[in-house]
């Protein structure tokens, strides 16, 4: 397994297993974090997005996920992120991503293709933009607490 | 109120009865069907609608349902076309709804009608209203005091037009419609509902130092953390049919009214050359958050963008977040409001989920027996009528609320 794929399985493994701070850890000073409305979004200019965050608001996010205060995650929800047919070109990765999330008696799924774009630091390879393209970016969606 | 209001399905169907096919309801911007042939699909009430350009320059809604055998005839968000024609049996449809053809014509024995209209159609300098009922009051009447909050926003455009951008964000809850607009100018609930993405920003003061939009984002989240006394500052305003705002917002310092940075000196600059320096002043400190049009409609001209809230059941609604570009306005300003709107309004939001959040435990809640009536009494006694018939009260009365209900009331016939 490449080093590209493995960050890209390992960043979802942490978000299932509510390990944010490490989650944000991956990603590189200068990364955005991005869930367009629509699949053929060139950039957050042109249409409103689901999430365009800097790692500043992705940071404020993650602390966030750690109060207690936090109404839409008491309780938390359980995730499965099952990320498959990883593409690695150069150093981008293409991905197929499923969402399985369990909250307060209810499941639902989001899905989309995901594209990671990383950058080798000297702390090691760092996310430079992950972007999930829903199936249904411009459909209704119920509160979105956890990242996809 | 009894809780009924928030958890009958009877209610509900009489809600779209009474309020939703006779109350004028927002369908769409001008600016979204410009040319003669454009059209879109929305929604009027519980009815879907197909909003046209004609030939003649005028706008017609119709109901998107063939005459014939009733299937939908437009099935695509947004079009162009000179006729309409359904792809069942191929009648066809001038954008006026009158019908051009059908095929084997010379077999039917009396005339054959077209798609059905919604009878009122109006314009609010570009803001598209219909109203099912075929009398009552003018949009602009029905409007009322409100219509000062589409004044501004229009105001505010240096070549004074909007145009509606940036496709929209839609949300979801399991609720109650009426909760969402309540929830809106209901200014006790920020610091417990918001207390987590407040205290997240506080722990992260660099934010406020970061780019334009870090720097927007965190001071949104920082404002909910206001307390109480500062929240009596921003009064709020209740008109007859419903409608309420709140204003003073700005003065409170945590959202700055004016910008000081080159593109807002160029975007001030060209609405001078539009309205001088006096008015232009005054456009600008028009320092609203939402105005709250009745029944279903939040605006807010500072940002310009607007909500809409769609009944879908007496426990299930949607709401959609749209946003408008300031016509001769630097487009860096635009991308300021869809990155304000992203991060106030989302479903992924740090403060609307919270809210959303909270709109389905009150749903739940109001299933259960017991206390069945809902005391929304707050802050009753500061209200203070006004020479022009509208109520003010402090920020933290329940005002909004005993407000929107009263015009329910009225409407429902109860």
């Amino acid at each position: 397994m490449s080093e590209i794929e493995a960050l890209v399985l390992r960043e979802a493994r942490l978000l299932d297993e509510q390990r944010y701070a490490e989650w944000l850890e991956l990603f590189a000073a200068d990364a955005v974090y991005w869930i367009p409305t629509r699949a053929d979004q060139q950039s957050p200019n042109e249409a409103l997005s689901i999430i365009y965050e800097p790692k500043s608001l992705l940071a404020v996010r993650v602390e966030r996920l750690s109060r207690r205060e936090m109404h839409v995650q008491t309780p938390p929800s359980r995730t499965v992120h099952h990320v498959s047919a990883i593409e690695v070109d150069g150093d981008a990765a293409r991905s197929a991503l499923i969402v399985a999330e369990w909250r307060s008696g209810e499941a639902r799924w989001f899905a989309g293709r995901v594209t990671h774009k990383l950058r080798k630091e000297s702390a090691g390879l760092r996310i430079v933009l992950k972007r999930v393209d829903l199936i249904d970016g411009e459909a209704p969606h119920r509160a979105i607490a956890v990242p996809l | 109120m009894h809780r009924a209001a928030y958890t009958d399905p009877a209610l509900f169907s009489l809600e779209q009865e009474r309020i939703f096919r006779r109350a004028w309801l927002y369908v769409g911007h001008e600016s979204e069907v410009p040319q003669p042939g454009d059209h879109i699909l929305t929604q009027a009430g519980p009815d879907e609608v197909i909003l046209a350009r004609r030939e003649d320059g005028g706008l017609s809604l119709l109901h998107n349902r063939c005459a014939h055998r009733g299937a939908r005839v437009v099935s695509e968000a947004c079009g162009h076309a000179r006729q309409l024609r359904c792809p069942y049996h191929a009648w066809s449809y001038r954008l006026d709804g009158s019908l051009i053809g059908v095929p084997l014509a010379d077999g039917y024995s009396k005339e054959l009608p077209g798609l059905a209209c919604v009878p009122r159609v109006e314009s609010y300098k570009g803001f598209v209203f219909a109203c099912q009922a075929a009398s009552g009051p003018s949009l602009s009447d029905f409007l009322g005091g409100l219509r000062s909050a589409f004044d501004n926003l229009v105001d505010r455009a240096p070549a004074g037009t909007l145009t509606r951008f940036g496709g929209s964000l839609r949300l979801e809850y399991r609720g109650n419609w009426k909760m969402f607009l309540e929830n809106a100018v209901d200014l006790v609930h920020p610091g417990f509902v918001h207390k987590s993405s407040v205290d997240a920003a506080r722990a992260h003061p660099e934010a406020l130092a970061g780019d334009a939009v870090t720097q927007q984002g965190a001071q949104m989240f920082l404002a909910n953390g206001m307390r109480a006394t500062q929240w009596d500052e921003v009064p709020l305003h209740a008109f007859p049919g419903g409608h309420v705002y709140m204003g003073g917002f700005y003065k409170q310092g945590m959202i700055a009214p004016e910008r000081e940075d080159p593109v807002f000196a160029r975007y001030r600059k060209a609405l001078v050359e539009r309205h001088g320096e006096e008015k232009t002043a005054a456009v600008l400190s028009v320092d609203r958050f939402n105005n709250i049009i009745w029944p279903n409609v939040s605006v807010n001209a500072r940002f310009g963008a607007m909500r809409i809230v769609r009944p879908l059941a007496v426990d299930h609604t949607v709401v959609d977040v749209v946003c408008f570009k300031l016509d001769g306005a630097p487009p860096e300003m635009h991308d300021l409001t869809l990155q304000f709107v992203n991060l106030a309004a989302s479903p992924a939001s740090l403060v609307a989920s919270d809210d959303l959040e909270i709109f389905e435990r009150c749903q739940r809640g109001l299933g259960e027996p017991g206390n069945d009536w809902i005391d929304m009494g707050r802050g009753a006694l500061a209200d203070r009528r006004q020479p022009d018939g509208s109520i003010v009260s402090r920020g933290t009365s329940e005002l909004p609320i005993r407000h929107q209900f009263e015009t329910w009331k009225s409407w429902m016939g109860l």
